[in-house]
């Protein structure tokens, strides 16, 4: 045709760098493609299982060729299709077919031999848009080129595609799978280029194939002068490796460049390989789904070196037996060619769609590379690189460890093409330089993407805590204010008493010692704690019946309630943390809290010297030392109790020590057997030593009342009785009570307080 | 059955350093036969002098840096570096001078920077510029050429005067005996002439220049000329760092000779004498000390021609490749730095 001779001789732009390296290419393409007995069994890896696909096959399952073998709906999802009849013998992680060999999701397709197809439906009439596109989806076309990307995606892309670029060029030494399918299949791969230009509906079309494929050439013109494609034209360019690379055929043919992260749909073209316009028309036309595709296999070290067509999914091994590999020790199985193909260390792993070479050399014919040298910086790596990079600067930084320096060199704009390591006279592995180097920074990216999540994650939690602690503290409050006003008139006249009480105690103290302002709740504590150590020294020196034994005890439970008040003013995180955890662990703690408090209260007053345990709220004439521990102690509860609001066990703790202090209804509204009874006993134990004080200053009603309540209280502690415990002893029993039932119950009492004061012991332990 | 594991690409040049480094002495060798034509068997003398203790040092200082000897002296380095130093000092400079020189450029200026490839400076011109500073009288003591002197020093007698222990009182024996034989070079005459207000013209006249350029320089310059131009066709070296350098120097004479010729070398002569043709094809384009980027290397060698011809016009010292390629290795990492070639798929700028 005119047009195809009038286009033949445009302008050509030369490709930066670039080598010239042996061809090697007559060793494989002058016999025609060939078919290899099937194999036994195929690996088919199915990468996306798990991922954007779902397997539609099970183990054990008899699939028929041409069956999918998943599902998916995601953009990028390709088809995956049974290569022949048989049956799944297994799922699961096998060989990559990758330099790694990492084992990725396979399915074990056992082959019967029967090689039974699904039926394929041809296309009857003229397709749509959707249709040809949904056709090329469904038959799980990826790039035969070797980068193995959707087509499907390539060919409906955003914008205006203005030029579509056949890649026919084949720039690899050795191989000539590209080259035989263009002599052989010219006509239909141009009916692929066809359906290309429908879908794409470029302006000009350029099948570009390098001059070291002549016949090819001169076929695919042949078939073109043959079929009805408008502008069209065959494009012969110079022989150079890379040429063939996407980015470097787009440089030669228009003299653009793919902007640096961009894909070539940015200038408006579209690059595909002639490999794939083949498939794309048996997918179309014919209905036959990606199963096989042409693979040079070649090398000194193959008996029957050329292209053979071959199931995707057959193992490597399988081939090599077929065309007569000679195994050697020091042999390498090289997939692709010799300046981009990656060698295996098993050949157990399967042909993937985009595997267009096996190359299998001698080890005289590619020659290992001596060992490395020191680079001369001469620079003919910088010369032949086709994207004008300065590798020897590259490789300066990469071999130091300074990635950041590397990038800033253009790092990633490498296309790992090979040519800088081809030309080194240092035989430098400069690409492996350049691979490890960009590992490095892509997982140094991957790490820093996973510490900003973290950081987000972590910031994120921080205000939901916060806000949550907020929530939750108003709702606390507000929880407070409701049972303010739901107490009752008796409770509460008990609290305001109290807190009168300590007022007035703080007024006649602050006369005779100093005593801080109650400013805080923190503070209140810290003075509850003083006014007791106080209490007890006055005690100490006023008390003239304490014996020394006595003294001595008093002191040390007024420092141990001086530590605990202390530690509570001083660890107000520790109040805090009680609120925050869990309920019943809280209340825990405050019935421990308030039992140890009940303790020390008891102990001051057993040192008192006129032990008045009614300390009747109203009555002014109680004595002073009784009347202030009863303040104290009512303060620090009700400080307590505003602090731990939220339980309602605080306010009966404080209750329940306020009305120790007058004598005693124990009154536990809460439902925690256990936690009553540890306070019971806690209270109990206080009133033993109150009694106990009580027998030695010869107050027969307090005895009585006492030893009531220290039977009470163990018969309580012991039995664990979950019912309320009344104990007015101090009504009931106390006045006809001879003097001998006096000694007898001040034995009883003195065995009471020691199991007490061991119970007590135990608590505080735990 | 394990295959071998390798990384692509599996194919090379199978072009190695050494053989570079051979190929680029071999270029090198008509040049010397010619030196040695005109100047004597010292040349000669010198060069293997330098390479016998090039080797020795080398092999010294891997052993000492415990790493492989044979590996590192077979790859022709020190070698390349002897022969640059042998052919730039004077024939007839007593033995000691080449050792000093060899040595302090093979240990100090290569290994101790770490070897090959790691140093910052150029080994031959370094040692040069030490040795033109220690020892200025042996240095510019130059051989006449044999024509220009009339008689010949043979073989025997060279050697005797480079290793008599009393070096110079021999040579000046010779001197006295055979008018000439050692004398300054052409351009430190016509510089010296010039200072003393002498015209070009005048100072040509002079028996050493024989015509222009001086007798025998300029076929030397010629030879390494060739050698040059065979080497860009091996591809052994590219063409911007020479183009540079002898594109700098021929502009910046051409313009000051054509301001006044009277006071000026002209630019071909500046071109074909002294160490313009070695140095601008085997000395500044050690790819080690330069620029790697093309237009780098352009810059590279320009800044050497602009270099040599402010020194040997204004300088205190009559040739000047050696100062103009140390003050460019400085110069190359920040060359290095401000030039490189733009990045397929990166606007420009």
């Amino acid at each position: 045709m005119s047009l195809t001779a009038s286009t033949e001789h445009t302008v050509l732009w030369p490709l930066t760098g670039g080598i010239h390296p042996p061809e090697m290419k007559l060793l494989s393409n002058t016999t025609p493609i060939q078919r290899l007995l099937p194999a036994n069994e195929y690996f088919l890896p199915l990468p996306q299982v798990g991922e954007t696909a779902v397997l539609a096959i099970k183990q054990g399952q008899r699939v028929l060729k041409g069956q999918p073998l998943t599902r998916g709906i995601s953009a990028m999802y390709l088809a995956v299709h049974a290569p022949t009849s048989g049956t799944i013998a297994a799922i699961e992680p096998r060989p990559s077919n990758h330099p790694s060999a990492l084992p990725v999701l396979t399915c074990v397709l056992q082959s019967d031999g029967l090689d039974e197809a699904v039926s394929f439906t041809a296309a009857s009439e003229p397709l749509s848009h959707e249709q040809i596109l949904q056709r090329i989806r469904d038959a799980g076309i990826a790039g035969m080129g070797g980068a193995m990307f959707p087509s499907h995606i390539k060919l409906n892309p955003a914008s205006k595609i203005k030029r579509l670029i056949i890649n026919g060029v084949e720039c690899e030494p050795y191989i000539t799978a590209d080259d035989r399918l263009m002599r052989e299949y010219a006509s239909d791969i141009l009916n692929g280029v066809a359906l290309m230009q429908q879908l794409l509906q470029p302006e000009t079309t350029t099948i570009a194939i390098e001059d070291n494929k002549p016949e090819a050439a001169q076929a695919m013109r042949q078939a073109l002068a043959a079929s009805t494609l408008p502008q069209c034209s065959i494009q012969v360019i110079p022989t150079k490796y890379p040429s063939g690379g996407e980015k470097q055929l787009i440089q030669i043919l228009t003299g653009q460049e793919v902007p640096s992260g961009a894909i070539p749909a940015h200038l408006g073209i579209v690059v595909q390989n002639v490999g794939t316009a083949f498939a794309i028309q048996q997918a179309v036309y014919q209905g036959v789904p990606l199963l096989e595709r042409v693979i040079t296999v070649t090398g000194s070290n193959i008996e029957k070196p050329g292209n053979y067509w071959v199931s995707v999914g057959t193992p490597i091994r399988h081939i090599l037996e077929q065309t007569g590999f000679k195994a050697t020790p020091d042999s390498k199985v090289i997939v692709g060619g010799p300046m981009m193909g990656y060698t295996l260390s098993t050949v157990d792993v399967p042909v993937l769609k985009g595997s267009n070479c096996l190359l299998l050399p001698q080890a005289q014919e590619l020659a290992d590379a001596p060992q490395e040298r020191s680079c001369i910086r001469c620079g003919e790596c910088a010369q032949v690189c086709p994207v004008s990079l300065l590798p020897q600067q590259l490789y300066w930084h990469a071999k130091a460890a300074e990635y950041d320096k590397a990038e800033n060199f253009h790092l990633q704009d490498c296309i790992e093409c090979g040519c800088c390591s081809y030309v080194c006279p240092s035989d430098i592995p400069l690409v492996q330089y350049y691979r490890v180097a960009k590992a490095a920074i892509r997982k140094t990216r991957e790490e820093k993407l996973h510490a900003e999540h973290a950081k987000m994650r972590f910031e994120a939690r921080s205000l939901r805590m916060e806000q949550e602690k907020l929530e939750r503290e108003a709702k606390a409050r507000e929880a407070a204010e409701k049972r303010k006003s739901a107490m009752s008139g008796n409770e509460k006249d008990a609290v305001a008493a109290a807190l009168a009480r300590v007022k007035a105690k703080q007024a006649a103290q602050g006369a005779v010692e100093e005593s801080p302002a109650p400013t805080t709740a923190d503070s209140k504590a810290t003075i509850a704690a003083a006014v007791s150590g106080i209490k007890a020294q006055n005690q100490e020196t006023s008390g003239s019946n304490v014996t020394n034994q006595e003294d001595k005890k008093a002191a040390i439970a007024a420092a141990i309630a001086r530590a605990k008040a202390k530690k509570i003013a001083a660890t107000p995180t520790l109040t805090e943390t009680l609120t925050a955890s869990a309920p019943a662990q809280a209340a825990d703690k405050k019935a421990k809290v308030a039992a140890a408090i009940a303790s020390a209260k008891a102990k001051r007053t057993q040192a008192a010297d006129t032990p008045n345990t009614e300390a009747q709220l109203s009555a002014p004439n109680a004595t002073d030392k009784q009347a202030m521990i009863a303040a104290a102690v009512a303060k620090a509860k009700a400080r307590k109790a505003a602090v731990e609001n939220t339980s309602a066990e605080v306010d009966n703790a404080a209750v329940t020590v306020e009305a120790s202090s007058a004598p005693t209804t124990l009154t536990e509204s809460t439902t925690d057997a256990a936690q009553k009874a540890r306070i019971a006993a806690a209270v109990a134990k206080a009133k033993a030593k109150k009694a106990s004080s009580a027998t030695a200053t010869e107050a027969p009603e307090k005895t009585t009342a006492a030893s009531t309540i220290a039977a009470a209280a163990k018969q309580h502690t012991e039995g664990n009785m979950p019912e309320t415990v009344n104990t007015d002893g101090d009504t009931h029993a106390s006045v006809s009570l001879s003097d001998d039932k006096k000694a007898r119950v001040v034995a009883a009492v003195a065995k009471a307080k020691q199991k007490a004061r061991e119970r007590a012991r135990e608590q505080e332990n735990n | 059955m394990a295959f071998k594991i390798a990384s692509s690409p599996h194919i090379n040049r199978q072009l190695q350093t050494s053989t570079v480094m051979q190929r680029v002495l071999l270029c090198a060798m008509p040049a010397l036969v010619v030196q040695c034509a005109f100047f004597g068997w010292g040349t000669l003398i010198q060069v293997i002098l330098a390479m016998t203790v090039a080797m020795c040092a080398e092999a010294l200082i891997m052993q000492l840096r415990q790493r492989p000897v044979i590996h590192t002296i077979s790859d022709n380095s020190a070698l390349l570096t002897a022969f640059l130093l042998g052919v730039a000092i004077p024939p007839l400079a007593p033995w000691w001078l080449i050792l000093i020189g060899t040595a302090f450029a093979i240990v100090i200026v290569k290994q101790l920077y770490g070897g090959l490839g790691q140093n910052l400076f150029n080994p031959a011109m370094a040692a040069y510029v030490l040795l033109l500073i220690a020892f200025p009288v042996q240095m510019t003591s130059w051989v006449a050429p044999i024509t220009a002197a009339q008689h010949s020093v043979s073989f025997l007698d060279t050697l005797h005067i480079i290793f008599s222990s009393s070096q110079i009182a021999v040579a000046d024996t010779y001197r006295l005996g055979i008018d000439g034989t050692t004398m300054a070079t052409p351009l430190d005459t016509l510089k010296t002439d010039l200072h003393s207000g002498i015209t070009t013209a005048d100072s040509l006249q002079k028996l050493i220049f024989n015509g222009w350029a001086g007798k025998g320089w300029f076929w030397v310059n010629l030879t390494y000329l060739a050698g040059g131009l065979m080497m860009l066709r091996l591809k052994l070296i590219r063409w911007h760092i020479s183009a540079g350098v002898l594109g700098a120097l021929f502009i910046c004479s051409a313009v000051a000779w054509a301001w006044e010729p009277l006071t000026h070398v002209s630019p071909l002569m500046q071109l074909f004498s002294g160490a313009t043709m070695v140095g601008a094809f085997f000395i500044a384009t050690d790819p080690v000390t330069a620029a790697t980027s093309n237009r780098g290397r352009l810059l590279f060698g320009a800044i050497i021609g602009v270099l040599v011809y402010l020194i040997r016009s204004f300088g205190g010292y009559p040739d000047a490749f050696a100062f103009a390629v140390l003050l460019a290795n400085i110069s190359a990492p920040l060359i290095d730095y401000y030039i490189k070639p733009r990045t397929y798929g990166h606007l420009r700028g």
